[in-house]
C-alpha cells in the first residue's frame, strides 16, 4: 500500500491535489446544503454542470464556460421565491434534474463520441486531472473558499432563522444568493474533473458524516473537509492499488466512513452511558 | 397617555388581492405590556410582522425606532430547525450581530451580556447545551434571551407561550412582566387567552374584522 501511495504522488500529483481541494471546498459548502434541507439541489446542479460540459464539447468552447452558464441559469431559476408558486421548489429541481440528465446524454450522442465520453462527462475521472485544470481549480476554488469563510456568520444566521435575521438587519437575500452563487461556480469548476456523482458525494456524504460526529457547528465545519480529504486520499490509493475507477472508489470510501463513524457515534452515545451508569 | 413608541397611520395590509387589515390607526405607548388578541386569521401576527418590517404594507405608514435600535423579536421556537448543531449560547450570541457583524469575535463584555440575558430567564446553566436538546419552554426562553441581549426598547413576540404547559406559560409571562415593570421594556405579543392576558396587562390590542384597537381591560379607557 505504501508503494501505491508513493506511485500515486509521483505519477498523478495534479490528481491528488485537485481531489483534495475539490473535496475540502465541496464538503464545507455541503454542510449548509444539508442544514438547508436542500440536498436535491446538490445533485441537480451537478447534473446541470455535466450538461454544460457536454454542450461545451459540442460547441467547442471551454467546459468551465459551458457549465458555468448553465449552472448560474439554474441557480437563478431556483432563486425565484417558491412560497406562492403552485409547485414546490423540489419539484422544479426534479424537472431540472431530469432535463439536464437526458440532455447530457443527447448532447454527447450528437457529438459523435462514444460511451467512454458519456462516462467521462457523467462520472468524471479525477486521476486524469491536468496541471491546466488544476490551475483553473485553484483560481476559482481558493477565492470562493476565502469568501465563504468570511461570510460564514451572516450566511448561517440567514439560513437558520431568516426572519429573526431580517429583524437584526441582516440582508438575508444577499447572503443566500451569494452562497448559492458560490456553490454554482464551485460545482461548475469541479464538474469536468470530479463528475456529478463525486461532487454530490462531497456535498452530502462527507458533511453528513461530520454532522453525525459532532454537535457543534464549528467542529462540523472543520471536520467535514477533513473527512472528505481522508476519503479522497484513501479512495485514490485503493483505486490505484487495485486498478479501480477512482471517483466511484472515493464515493464508496466516503459511504464506508459514514457508516463507520455513525455506528461508532451511536455506540458512544447509546451504549457507553449505560455501561458507565452500571 | 405616554408618548407613543410605535405609530401606525391609515395602515392597510394585504396578501395579493385579499386585504387582511385596513384603516389601522394605532399609537402604542412606550413601556406598555400589550397582548394582541383576536380570533384565528384576524391578522394579529400579520400586524406585528408588519411593525417588524417583515410584511410589506399596501398603504399607510408605520413609525418605529427600529432603525436606530432593532426590536427584540421572539418567533415561535419551531423556526429554528433542530438539524442545526448550535448551542444555547450561540443562539443568544446571534442577537449581538449588529455589534459583531461578519467576523468580529465575541468580546468578554459581550459574552457576559449573553450570559446575563440567559440568567434573567433562569437559563444560564444550560448555556453549553445544544439548542435542539431543550424542551419547548426552554427553547422559548432562549429565544427571549436572544431578544434581550441587544438591549431592545421593544420586544415583539409571536405566540411565545403557545406550546407551553400552564406552569411554563405562567413562568414565561411572569418573567416578561418583570422585564416590563423593572426595565421599562415595551412588550408586544400575540396571545390567544384573553383571561390570562388580563392577569398580566391592563390593556390589550383587539384585532378582528380587519381592524385593530387598543382597549383597557375591565371597562378601562380606550387608548386608540
Amino acid at each position: 500500500m505504501h508503494d501505491a501511495m508513493s506511485c500515486l504522488y509521483c505519477q498523478f500529483p495534479e490528481a491528488l491535489v485537485a481531489g483534495l481541494l475539490i473535496s475540502a471546498v465541496c464538503a464545507l459548502l455541503g454542510v449548509f446544503v444539508i442544514l438547508k434541507r436542500a440536498v436535491f439541489i446538490g445533485i441537480t446542479l451537478s447534473e446541470v454542470a455535466a450538461c454544460g460540459v457536454a454542450a461545451s464539447f459540442l460547441l467547442g468552447i471551454p467546459p468551465f464556460a459551458g457549465s458555468l452558464v448553465l449552472v448560474l441559469g439554474a441557480v437563478s431559476l431556483l432563486a425565484v421565491p417558491a412560497e406562492n408558486q403552485r409547485i414546490p421548489r423540489d419539484t422544479l429541481m426534479g424537472i431540472l434534474f431530469i432535463a439536464a440528465t437526458a440532455m447530457t446524454i443527447l448532447l454527447v450522442s450528437k457529438s459523435g463520441t462514444g460511451l467512454m465520453e458519456i462516462n467521462a462527462v457523467l462520472y468524471g475521472d479525477l486521476i486524469l486531472a491536468s496541471s491546466r485544470e488544476l490551475k483553473i481549480l485553484f483560481g476559482i476554488l481558493t477565492p470562493a473558499l476565502i469568501l465563504f469563510v468570511a461570510i460564514l456568520r451572516p450566511t448561517l444566521y440567514s439560513f437558520m432563522d431568516r426572519e429573526g435575521s431580517k429583524v437584526l438587519g441582516i440582508k438575508t437575500w444577499i447572503w443566500e444568493s451569494l452562497y448559492f452563487l458560490m456553490l454554482g461556480v464551485i460545482i461548475s469548476a469541479a464538474s469536468q474533473i470530479a463528475g456529478a456523482l463525486l461532487i454530490f458525494c462531497y456535498l452530502v456524504v462527507c458533511p453528513a458524516t461530520a454532522l453525525v460526529a459532532s454537535k457543534r457547528i464549528t467542529i462540523v465545519l472543520l471536520i467535514a473537509p477533513v473527512i472528505a480529504m481522508i476519503a479522497t486520499f484513501i479512495g485514490m490509493v485503493v483505486s490505484f492499488r487495485y486498478d479501480l475507477p477512482t471517483n466511484q472508489t472515493i464515493c464508496m470510501i466516503s459511504c464506508i466512513l459514514f457508516a463507520l463513524i455513525s455506528t461508532t457515534c451511536w455506540i458512544y452515545r447509546k451504549v457507553l452511558p449505560i455501561s458507565h451508569n452500571t | 397617555m405616554k408618548d407613543p413608541i410605535i405609530t401606525c397611520s391609515d395602515l392597510c395590509i394585504a396578501y395579493g388581492r385579499q386585504e387582511v387589515l385596513h384603516g389601522i390607526n394605532l399609537e402604542i405607548p412606550r413601556g406598555v405590556f400589550l397582548p394582541f388578541t383576536g380570533p384565528n386569521g384576524s391578522g394579529k401576527t400579520t400586524l406585528l410582522r408588519a411593525i417588524l418590517g417583515l410584511v410589506p404594507v399596501r398603504q399607510g405608514k408605520i413609525e418605529t425606532p427600529f432603525r436606530q435600535r432593532p426590536a427584540g423579536y421572539v418567533p415561535q421556537h419551531k423556526v429554528i430547525d433542530p438539524l442545526y448543531p448550535v448551542s444555547v449560547l450561540q443562539i443568544v450570541e446571534m442577537g449581538l450581530y449588529r455589534e459583531r457583524r461578519w467576523f468580529r469575535p465575541l468580546t468578554p463584555a459581550q459574552k457576559r451580556a449573553a450570559m446575563k440575558a440567559l440568567d434573567q430567564l433562569g437559563m444560564e446553566e444550560h448555556s453549553r447545551k445544544n439548542f435542539r436538546e431543550l424542551s419547548g419552554g426552554m427553547k422559548q426562553k432562549v429565544l427571549i434571551a436572544r431578544a434581550l441581549v441587544c438591549q431592545p426598547e421593544v420586544i415583539i413576540m409571536d405566540e411565545p407561550t403557545s406550546e407551553l404547559d400552564e406552569q411554563a406559560e405562567r413562568d414565561v409571562l411572569n418573567r416578561l412582566q418583570q422585564l416590563n415593570k423593572e426595565h421599562g421594556k415595551t412588550i408586544l405579543m400575540v396571545h390567544h387567552d384573553l383571561e390570562l392576558a388580563k392577569q398580566f396587562s391592563e390593556t390589550v390590542c383587539k384585532v378582528g374584522r380587519g381592524k385593530a384597537e387598543i382597549v383597557k381591560i375591565n371597562g378601562g379607557q380606550n387608548h386608540a
